[in-house]
């Protein structure tokens, strides 16, 4: 990130978290983005198997204590919506999601929770997702995402379409917000990644999808930004996304990205997918309401070939 | 008989065991437990096992034969330590001995009331033959548990879980996960709550009134156990009628004028000879003096027996009556989602889910999808409390088989994976005007992200959209598009048709393996 782009973001990060802040009980999804500042706008790693792939990440960036204090809770979201074997791709790869939580644990992290609000009955999915196992294994802790009592009403004062909606209390109160989509193709969005993937945080998606889902996901960027967005491109789905068919479906080509970014890290997704940005109508409109940036020559990004 | 009073208690462990067994099969709300645990408790349900042996036969459908075997051994243990309702009954009977002024009230020896047991036994006979299944549902004591235990029982489990889990996660454990996999409806809720008072009032009144009057399986066994190998005996020599035993016993049937005991009604509960001080009462092999006693009321209800069959074959019509059947194509026919109830994959067709299931709710209690729940009228009248598929309420898991293999009368049938993938319930319907990306513009696609056969999937469409398209003869009809759809007006824009009878559904086509698309540098 250029040194302008960084305090014009800045500056309007503080206004929004100062304007979030007068609204009331939830305001923190913001201000825990804007925190740190990475040695790297984005991060991007091939050719390694997704565990140590990460780590590759991790080292270039200086270590995940960069993003993660001891004593602080951390929320990691995967994209766990399908009841499907990691090898069908329809899920975030379980040996990444275990990565992630064992290092954070390893930073000194007071708790590490994962969940997602599903698609499929969300047991049958923890559990063949090899997800559950993974987090369980490594000390992390699993919750459901399909309990209403946990989603809260939240306003969006920048949203276009999307004014207001109920997001879950994890995304609300943590201090690190780790977004773990994995790359694959929808149907109905062209395409799921970083973006798509925090529909999965909120409760009521039929309102997306009624609304005008590409403005609505667009929407959503403005009130909550990640701490992080890892995007997992071990096994991508290149085709009828998001649950797929069968693992015919899915491509390996082993790819991972790593960015605060979540415009520009879903740009360069689309890159690896093979499709125009342009046409992922939710990238652009994030792109309009300032969120981040679609032109990738403008950032420093750090390659890394395994 | 001293000797003997070993045998009480291990009716009564045998029975809380068993009774636990039912209580954890009904609490598995997710799933979770391995299917071939729930089998082995309801293996041994008389009506369901002998449903299941002249629906699909096999050797989960044997259970009824050893029940009949051990009755014929033993006497009516079946009602005391297998029969779930038979276990409630006498839990109740406990609870009723810790209410002062109904402990009072001690109960003696009843004449049986044989007109009214043998003329159902008659109606439910028939009717497990010819005329459809509604008095079996009604009259089955496991059918009768099972709705009680999943209408209302589980309820309160599920609030008590959800209660805890919330304590827990508030002081930072997550170990117990809150169920949000049912959806609680208050008139089957109701209905649960209906049969558990019957049931009390007649416990609290005369213990097993019900086993002994109106449930056949008790009919049944209590003719079999007239000839059983074992039987309660008192011994007149050392009898001195302090009528200890008339008080204890469970389904009145001492007669301790004349020291008999009418064995068609005794569930051997052993609760006399543990009360015997004189050790005149014992469990006894009556093969060798048979004959040499008297019973008591055999005469009797040979000939009430008869009147009984006479009573039944003039009601009989009133009932006939009622296997009534729904014009489904009809309501097909009409506009918009208008149409019958699905039944869930594995029962084939719903006249054979209406045919052999009881009605015991086993398969909705274990659904994880919410999509099973208890019809009230979809299937008419005598499909009351039946499992349907509500994709309102959810969908039905690709993967899942669960309610095929826990279903102990095979009403549902078990399918593997492989198999229900080909199973089509019904077939999708989409309405192209009704559609997000038609009627507004804006992209969805929430149905096809749904459909596991991609039956429905997005083609192009103005402006760089896309829009369902449907392929029918690959759709399993799992109602995950109907489910996923976000029009509410007037109603959905994709929905399922029933399939009456079941029918065969194409496999996707496997595309070939997607290019890896090998890229030497990062394509940024």
């Amino acid at each position: 990130m250029k040194r302008r782009d960084f305090i014009r973001k800045s500056v309007v990060a503080s206004i929004a978290s100062g304007a979030l802040f007068s609204m009331g009980k939830w305001n923190s999804v913001i201000a825990a983005g804007t925190n740190h500042s990475l040695p790297f706008d984005m991060i991007a790693v091939k050719n390694g198997e997704p565990a140590a792939m990460f780590a590759e990440a991790m080292k270039a960036m200086g270590g995940i204590s960069t993003i993660v204090r001891p004593n602080q809770t951390v929320v990691v979201k995967p994209n766990i919506g399908w009841d499907a074997s990691p090898e069908r791709g329809a899920n975030t790869n379980p040996e990444l999601v275990g990565e992630i939580v064992k290092q954070c644990l390893v930073a000194g992290a007071k708790k590490v929770t994962v969940f997602d609000n599903t698609c499929d009955e969300w047991t049958r999915c923890y559990k063949n997702s090899g997800i559950e196992k993974a987090v369980k294994d490594i000390g992390g802790q699993i919750v459901t995402g399909k309990d209403q009592s946990h989603y809260h009403k939240v306003e969006i004062p920048k949203g276009i379409i999307l004014k207001e909606t109920k997001v879950h209390e994890l995304i609300l109160e943590s201090d690190v917000f780790i977004n773990v989509p994995v790359l694959k193709h929808h149907g109905g969005a062209s395409v799921s990644f970083s973006m798509k993937n925090l529909m999965g945080v909120v409760w009521n998606r039929h309102y997306y999808h009624a609304n005008g889902l590409h403005q609505c996901i667009a929407d959503f960027t403005t009130f909550c930004k990640p701490t992080l967005n890892v995007i997992d491109g071990y096994r991508v789905m290149k085709r009828n996304g998001p649950r797929g068919v069968s693992v015919n479906d899915v491509a390996t080509m082993k790819y991972l990205l790593v960015s605060k970014d979540i415009v520009a890290v879903d740009t360069a997704a689309t890159k690896i997918f093979g499709i125009d940005t342009e046409r992922v109508k939710h990238i652009g409109l994030a792109e309009e309401l300032n969120i981040g940036t679609t032109n990738l020559d403008s950032l420093n990004i750090k390659r890394i070939s395994i | 008989m001293k000797n003997q009073r070993w045998l009480r208690k291990v009716r009564i462990s045998v029975a809380l065991l068993f009774f636990s067994g039912f209580i954890i099969i009904f609490s598995d709300v997710t799933a979770k437990l391995p299917w071939e645990l729930t089998v082995s408790f309801t293996y041994f349900q008389l009506i369901p096992s002998f449903i299941r042996f002249i629906n699909v036969g096999g050797v989960l459908a044997t259970g009824f034969i050893i029940i009949l075997f051990i009755t014929f051994l033993s006497g009516r243990v079946y009602c005391s330590v297998f029969c779930p309702l038979g276990i409630m009954q006498d839990i109740l009977a406990f609870l009723r001995r810790k209410i002062p002024f109904l402990s009072k009230m001690k109960l003696r020896f009843k004449k049986p009331l044989n007109i009214l047991r043998y003329s159902i036994l008659a109606l439910f006979i028939i009717s497990l033959f010819f005329t459809g299944i509604i008095s079996v549902n009604l009259l089955d004591p496991y059918a009768n548990f099972g709705r009680i235990a999943s209408n209302l029982y589980q309820p309160f489990f599920i609030a008590a879980n959800n209660i805890l889990s919330k304590i827990l996660m508030a002081v930072g454990i997550s170990s117990i996960q809150p169920i949000i996999q049912k959806i609680f409806y208050p008139l089957p809720f109701l209905f649960g709550l209906t049969i558990f008072l019957l049931i009390s009032v007649m416990v609290f009144f005369r213990y097993r009134l019900f086993c002994n009057s109106i449930c056949p399986v008790g009919a049944i066994l209590g003719l079999v156990s007239k000839v059983s190998f074992l039987k309660i005996r008192i011994n007149s020599n050392s009898c001195t009628r302090c009528g200890n035993c008339q008080v204890v016993c469970k389904t009145n049937c001492i007669n301790i004028k004349n020291l008999t005991i009418d064995e068609s009604r005794c569930v051997s509960c052993f609760n006399c000879i543990t009360s015997c001080n004189d050790e005149s009462i014992g469990y006894k092999n009556t093969w060798r003096s048979f004959g040499a006693k008297s019973l008591e009321t055999t005469s009797s209800s040979k000939r009430d027996f008869i009147k009984a069959g006479l009573l039944f074959f003039a009601v009989q019509p009133i009932f006939a009556n009622t296997n009534d059947d729904h014009d489904y194509e009809k309501g097909s026919k009409g506009r918009f989602c208008q149409r019958g109830p699905i039944s869930p994959p594995g029962s084939l067709n719903i006249e054979h889910l209406k045919d052999y299931c009881v009605g015991c709710q086993l398969c909705i209690s274990v659904c994880p999808s919410k999509v099973l729940q208890p019809a009230f009228l979809e299937y008419g009248f005598i499909g009351m409390m039946l499992p349907r598929m509500n994709n309102k309420t959810g969908f039905c898991n690709y993967e899942c088989t669960r309610c095929g293999e826990v279903c102990p009368t095979g009403a549902i049938t078990a399918l593997t994976k492989e198999q229900k993938e080909t199973v089509q319930i019904g077939k999708v319907y989409f309405k192209q005007n009704l559609c997000i990306v038609e009627s507004e513009g804006t992209a969805c696609g929430s149905c096809s992200e749904h459909c596991p056969t991609q039956a429905v999937h997005m083609v192009p469409y103005k402006n760089e959209l896309t829009i369902p398209e449907i392929n029918p003869d690959i759709c399993v009809g799992c109602g995950a598009c109907e489910y996923a759809c976000p029009v509410e007006d007037p109603h959905v824009a994709i929905w399922v048709i029933p399939n009456k009878v079941h029918e065969k559904a194409q496999k996707p086509q496997i595309q070939e393996q997607v290019e890896t698309g090998e890229i030497e540098d990062f394509p940024f």
